[in-house]
């Protein structure tokens, strides 16, 4: 009996509680992984009484709840205590033991699944990278863990097995295969020519269409800076797509003159960029639209006059990212719309001459009759495996089926698309020049023998026309003359020079080095012809090359000498590491086009000059292996962008907000940003909304300009100039889109206006052709260019660096009145904002976790207690807290505003604005609400701070050139005037520029460089 | 150097301004309206002696260059100071400094000539006008060769 009753208590202790008791539930999986391997059938047979047959059912529960145990001695377990049985019978109850014991002796052999094998040994037992070698392990215990580590290999072995590739390595890595795999890999982004080499080196992004290198994995900022300054950086541009278009020369102006406007600069018909002689850069727009709808920017190339044809010949480069809005324009324009259907022609010629090619080209050449040999029988492989070899033709904006050019049934003009058809590659500093004449040979003269037989190449054909050859000797003299220049910005900018070299890889040095001007081949050059080449450029026939001519192209880039061949032909040389003979197929028709540097402002004038390499396509890599192995620099993307910058030129689309493809940049901009910024956790996350900072991913210019507008036409309506007002404010237009001011006039002017005029006395008969700044001239300025942005460089005067997206603010008079007494001073702050959102952000966030349950509680309480006053109304205030709490934010921030004459309409509307953004946030909280930042709807952003918000910057950096931070941004047109004329003559154009994630506020001075 | 370079807006008649090449058609055209860019002045190669002097730095700074040159680790024997334009006025004044510092070791030798300069006459309606322009001009300048007399 006794010992009856001790063991009637064991069942008591493991499972004392009542089964309605609640708990978590990492306790829940706690106790079900404790509990796998318990005997299942620790129940009692005997049902004798009715208590433990209510024990047994309680049991029963709690191995299906398992949710209801519990640790540690509950109250229950008293009355358990109490109902001890009388009586028990014997054979029933020693069964039921047994079962119990055996049960425990099953669980104490079996181990748990989470524990290791070697969880059973003493510690002092263990060894090292005993799962790695059972043989560290006790006897007892190898077999155990030799199971499971074979276990664990087989789960490893069935996940690679997804991805696992059918080839070995060696299959796959030869040469056909692999260029299959290339070409699978292309399908999406197509490859540059130089994309292998950049891969290796490069973080390399996806962008447009192309995989491009955005920056070196090795640092190499500075270098690239110094490179550029002083040496000579690389780039491979030749993602910017080439469009041609053929015709008649007043055709093709007419056609191209609505898109163009003299009053932005230079157009198409620039009269010596239409002889050929200069390539020029123009702003598009659409068709008769200026100066509203621009596209984008765009380089172009006439080619010179030939006697030959009547038609002239135009290439139009443009970023790829222009390309779809610009092409169906240019068609409109031309009225080009019969597709010129794709002609096989693409693909079938390479087959052609490569079987054309087996007669021997060159028969002083040992080597070419193998070679040829060679390459027909890689073709006829090629079909038969109906792999296709690499294509060279394709490109990332367009499938192979679309059509690519385009004719006129009105008109005699042909657009083609030649994009990837022409390799670009862009070196910038003064020492481009000098790489270039390393590295490139003129195309020396054809044997005489060869001269007599018909060739399938161009070259021997060319070298039997004599005004070919005058004119090659011509290009050559010019050429020559490049080394007696020091630096690459004394050379008129925009210049062109057509040439024929041998093939770079036959002089390639055998060591890297790094291309200097030399002393003295400088002193070799006639110095008469520098002279006249540096003061008038080159002559316009020299600008002409064989790189026009498609059939040139297709049969320089077929009948390239594989990498392979040339180093078989370089082995079979006598002399080790001599010069090759030129080959015959080894000539190559390139096009230089000078770059020029920095041409506004003032200062650094001619900085990031340089040359465009122009070459045909399959002979990217033939260059661009000697360019490196003179000691260029090569950059990415992250490179072309700094070039801009401190050029301070806009670069294409990043700073075209106007366009629609800087449209599109933006918004894909402001995913990245926003993507980047929740990646963060809630608590490490800036919170923009107490920095005062309304759109820190994007722009909002839209509504930049026209609170702008707004603003000046109120503000001149309380002044006076009724008549000029009723002119010019009283007809807004709401659909008008803003634009980029870009008429040469009106920012010469401005340019003037916004120097500080006691700095530059000199400067006066400039000054007062313009006319001087006053009232009536900006109204009628602001009347003519309705919402209007601004480009402008902003350089901080002593510390500060601006970020993406700084503002620019107006500085109030007492900030200029206590900087002329200091001028040290770092600059006024902004006081902190109140985020008034947040309890917007608590609410919802309380809402998501137990929303029904609060519901409940709330209902039950307004239904219990409505006599509560002060419980309903705090309620009430729960409902809608954003209203207070702006009115109160905008309360302080229209006491602190500057002491511009403050329209009373501007406070009026004020919190009309923030109650319809209050309602809209109630509205769409639940969507996308973010701590920290805006709602779609912006409050009214131009007196969202202390100070008056200008304009924002786009690009925002330590400048290495000037050593201060220096930002290149928008400000609103009309803003900007209104700034200047209360500013004080000797401080005119200094802003305040602060940054998203700070409050203080610096001092910079602006420019407007025209 | 020491241009000021800014490009001017200024309205030129062709006929009143010099050029360095007689251009054809030039003398028949109204007086169009250009804007003149200055080019930057020849580069020629530089020795480590060589120093160019320019407006935009710190005087201090360009004489404690010098000095440096002379005196630091560099230890040149001489140097060379070039002026062009309205920096003559302060290679000059350099090289007076570094003189009287030295308390009568240095000596200066003083060289001058004479510098072309281009200048490009782009025209504000290029579509109208021919080619655009370049004239040439000259400019003074001074070279200066501070040294440590050799006895």
């Amino acid at each position: 009996m006794r010992m009856g009753s001790l063991l009637s208590l064991v069942p008591n202790k493991v499972f004392p509680i009542k089964p309605t008791y609640t708990m978590s539930g990492a306790k829940d999986r706690m106790r079900h992984k404790k509990m796998r391997n318990q005997p299942s059938n620790v129940t009692y047979s005997h049902t004798g009484r009715s208590s433990d047959s209510q024990q047994q059912q309680q049991m029963r529960g709690l191995t299906q709840h398992p949710s209801s145990w519990m640790r540690g001695h509950q109250d229950g377990g008293v009355r358990h205590e109490q109902a001890l049985p009388k009586y028990i019978t014997a054979s029933l109850f020693a069964k039921a033991r047994a079962a119990e014991v055996n049960a425990m002796l099953r669980a104490v052999t079996k181990t748990t699944g989470s524990s290791q094998v070697f969880g059973a040994l003493p510690k002092h037992m263990r060894r090292r990278a005993m799962s790695h070698n059972t043989k560290r392990l006790p006897c007892r215990l190898r077999e155990m863990a030799q199971r499971m580590l074979e276990k664990s290999q087989q789960a490893g072995k069935k996940e690679k097995k997804k991805q696992s590739k059918t080839k070995s390595r060696r299959a796959r890595r030869r040469h056909g295969n692999l260029l299959l795999e290339f070409n699978r890999r292309q399908r999406k982004n197509k490859w540059l020519e130089t994309h292998i080499w950049h891969a290796k080196r490069f973080h390399m992004l996806k962008k447009w269409g192309y995989c491009l290198g955005d920056r070196p994995t090795y640092k190499c900022y500075r270098a690239s800076y110094r490179a550029m300054n002083s040496g000579c950086l690389l780039q491979d541009l030749s993602y910017y797509c080439c469009v041609e278009l053929r015709g008649p020369e007043e055709q093709l102006l007419n056609a191209l003159s609505r898109l163009t406007s003299k009053d932005a600069g230079p157009t198409f018909a620039a009269a010596s960029c239409v002889s050929g002689q200069k390539e020029g850069s123009v702003m598009l727009y659409k068709a008769d639209q200026y100066p509203h709808q621009p596209l984008g920017p765009v380089c172009f190339l006439w080619r010179p006059c030939s006697t030959t044809s009547p038609h002239r010949q135009l290439w139009i480069w443009l970023h790829p990212s222009l390309k779809q809005d610009l092409l169906p324009e240019l068609q409109a324009v031309c009225q080009c719309f019969e597709a010129v259907a794709p002609a096989v022609v693409e693909v079938v010629p390479s087959e052609n001459l490569a079987e054309a090619s087996p007669i021997p080209p060159a028969p002083s050449d040992l080597s070419s009759e193998p070679q040829c040999s060679k390459r027909k029988r890689k073709v006829e492989a090629d079909d038969e495996n109906g792999c296709p070899a690499k294509k060279i033709v394709g490109d990332g904006t367009r499938s192979l089926s679309t059509p690519v050019s385009w004719m006129s049934s009105t008109t005699e003009i042909v657009i083609s698309d030649l994009t990837m058809e022409i390799v670009r590659y862009r070196l910038i500093g003064p020492l481009s020049h000098s790489v270039l004449t390393e590295i490139l040979v003129p195309a020396t003269d054809c044997e005489n023998n060869i001269k007599m037989t018909s060739s399938p190449f161009w070259w021997p054909e060319e070298c039997k026309k004599e005004e070919s050859m005058s004119l090659h000797r011509q290009q050559t003299d010019v050429f020559q003359l490049l080394r007696g220049v020091y630096s690459t910005a004394e050379l008129p900018a925009g210049c062109v020079l057509g040439l024929t070299v041998d093939d770079p890889r036959l002089s390639l040095p055998a060591k890297r080095g790094k291309a200097m001007p030399d002393l003295h081949r400088t002193q070799g050059v006639d110095e008469e012809g520098r002279r006249n080449l540096t003061l008038r450029g080159v002559p316009s026939p020299c600008a002409q090359s064989a790189l026009w001519e498609k059939s040139v192209r297709e049969n320089v880039t077929n009948n390239k000498i594989s990498e392979q061949d040339l180093n078989r032909m370089k082995r079979e040389l006598l002399v080790p590491g001599s010069r090759l003979l030129t080959p015959a197929q080894s000539r190559v028709p390139i096009l230089l086009v000078n770059q020029a540097g920095k041409q506004l402002g003032e200062e650094r004038l001619g900085w990031g000059s340089g040359w465009d390499l122009l070459l045909p396509k399959g002979w990217g890599m033939a260059f661009w292996v000697p360019l490196v192995y003179c000691g260029v620099r090569v950059g990415g993307l992250q490179m072309s962008l700094k070039h801009c910058q401190n050029k301070s030129v806009p670069h294409f689309p990043h700073d075209y907000p106007d366009c629609p493809a800087g449209v599109r940049f933006q918004e894909q901009q402001e995913i990245e940003l926003l993507e980047k910024f929740k990646r963060h956790p809630p608590s490490k996350r800036t919170n923009y909304i107490k920095y005062g900072c309304v759109a820190p991913f994007r722009c909002p210019w839209q509504q930049l300009v026209e609170e702008w507008e707004e603003r000046v036409n109120q503000d001149s309506k309380t002044v006076e100039m009724k008549d000029v007002t009723s002119l010019s404010g009283d007809s807004p237009n709401p659909a008008s889109a803003f634009t980029v001011l870009r008429s040469r006039k009106v920012l010469r002017q401005l340019s003037v206006w916004c120097r500080p005029s006691s700095s530059h006395p000199r400067r006066a008969p400039s000054g007062c052709r313009a006319p001087p700044l006053c009232p009536i001239v900006t109204i009628s300025l602001q009347a003519e260019w309705k919402r209007c942005l601004l480009w402008v460089r902003v350089c901080a005067l002593s510390k500060g660096q601006p970020a993406l997206h700084a503002m620019l603010c107006v500085p109030t008079t007492e900030d200029l009145q206590r900087l002329r007494e200091d001028p040290q001073w770092s600059g006024p702050q902004e006081p902190q904002h109140t985020d008034h959102l947040k309890h917007q952000l608590k609410r919802k966030g309380k809402r998501g976790e137990a929303a029904l349950c609060c519901s409940a509680l709330k209902k039950e309480q307004d239904c219990n207690i409505p006599e509560n006053d002060d419980v309903s109304s705090a309620s009430e205030k729960e409902k809608n807290p954003e209203l207070v709490p702006i009115n109160q934010h905008s309360g302080p921030s229209l006491v602190l505003r500057d002491p511009l004459p403050e329209p009373s309409a501007a406070v009026t509307t004020d919190p009309g604005n923030s109650r319809v953004e209050s309602l809209s946030i109630t509205g769409c909280s639940n969507s996308d609400l973010v701590q920290g930042l805006w709602t779609e709807l912006l409050p009214n952003m131009l007196s969202h701070c202390t100070r008056m918000t200008l304009g924002w910057v786009v690009q925002g950096d330590f400048s290495l050139a000037t050593g201060t931070g220096e930002a290149l941004g928008f400000v609103s047109l009309a803003g900007l005037l209104q700034t200047l004329l209360r500013q004080s003559a000797d401080q005119r154009g200094i802003v305040l520029l602060r940054n998203p994630t700070s409050l203080q506020y610096r001092f910079a001075r602006l420019h407007i460089e025209a | 150097m020491a241009e000021p370079r800014s490009q001017v807006s200024a309205s030129v008649s062709q006929k009143s301004l010099g050029f360095s090449a007689s251009e054809g058609p030039a003398a028949e055209m109204d007086p169009v309206e250009y804007t003149l860019r200055k080019r930057l002045p020849r580069k020629l190669p530089k020795r480590r002696n060589d120093v160019y002097i320019n407006m935009k730095t710190d005087f201090k700074a360009q004489l404690a260059r010098c000095q440096k040159l002379l005196d630091g680790g560099a230890g040149h024997r001489e140097i060379c100071i070039h002026g062009l334009g309205l920096a003559i006025n302060r290679a000059i004044n350099i090289a007076l400094q570094l003189q009287a510092f030295s308390q009568g070791a240095l000596q200066l030798a003083a060289n001058t000539s004479t510098v072309e300069l281009i200048d490009d006459l782009e025209p504000e309606d290029p579509d109208e006008a021919g080619e655009p322009l370049t004239r040439t001009r000259n400019n003074s300048a001074i070279h200066i060769k501070v040294f440590y007399p050799s006895a």
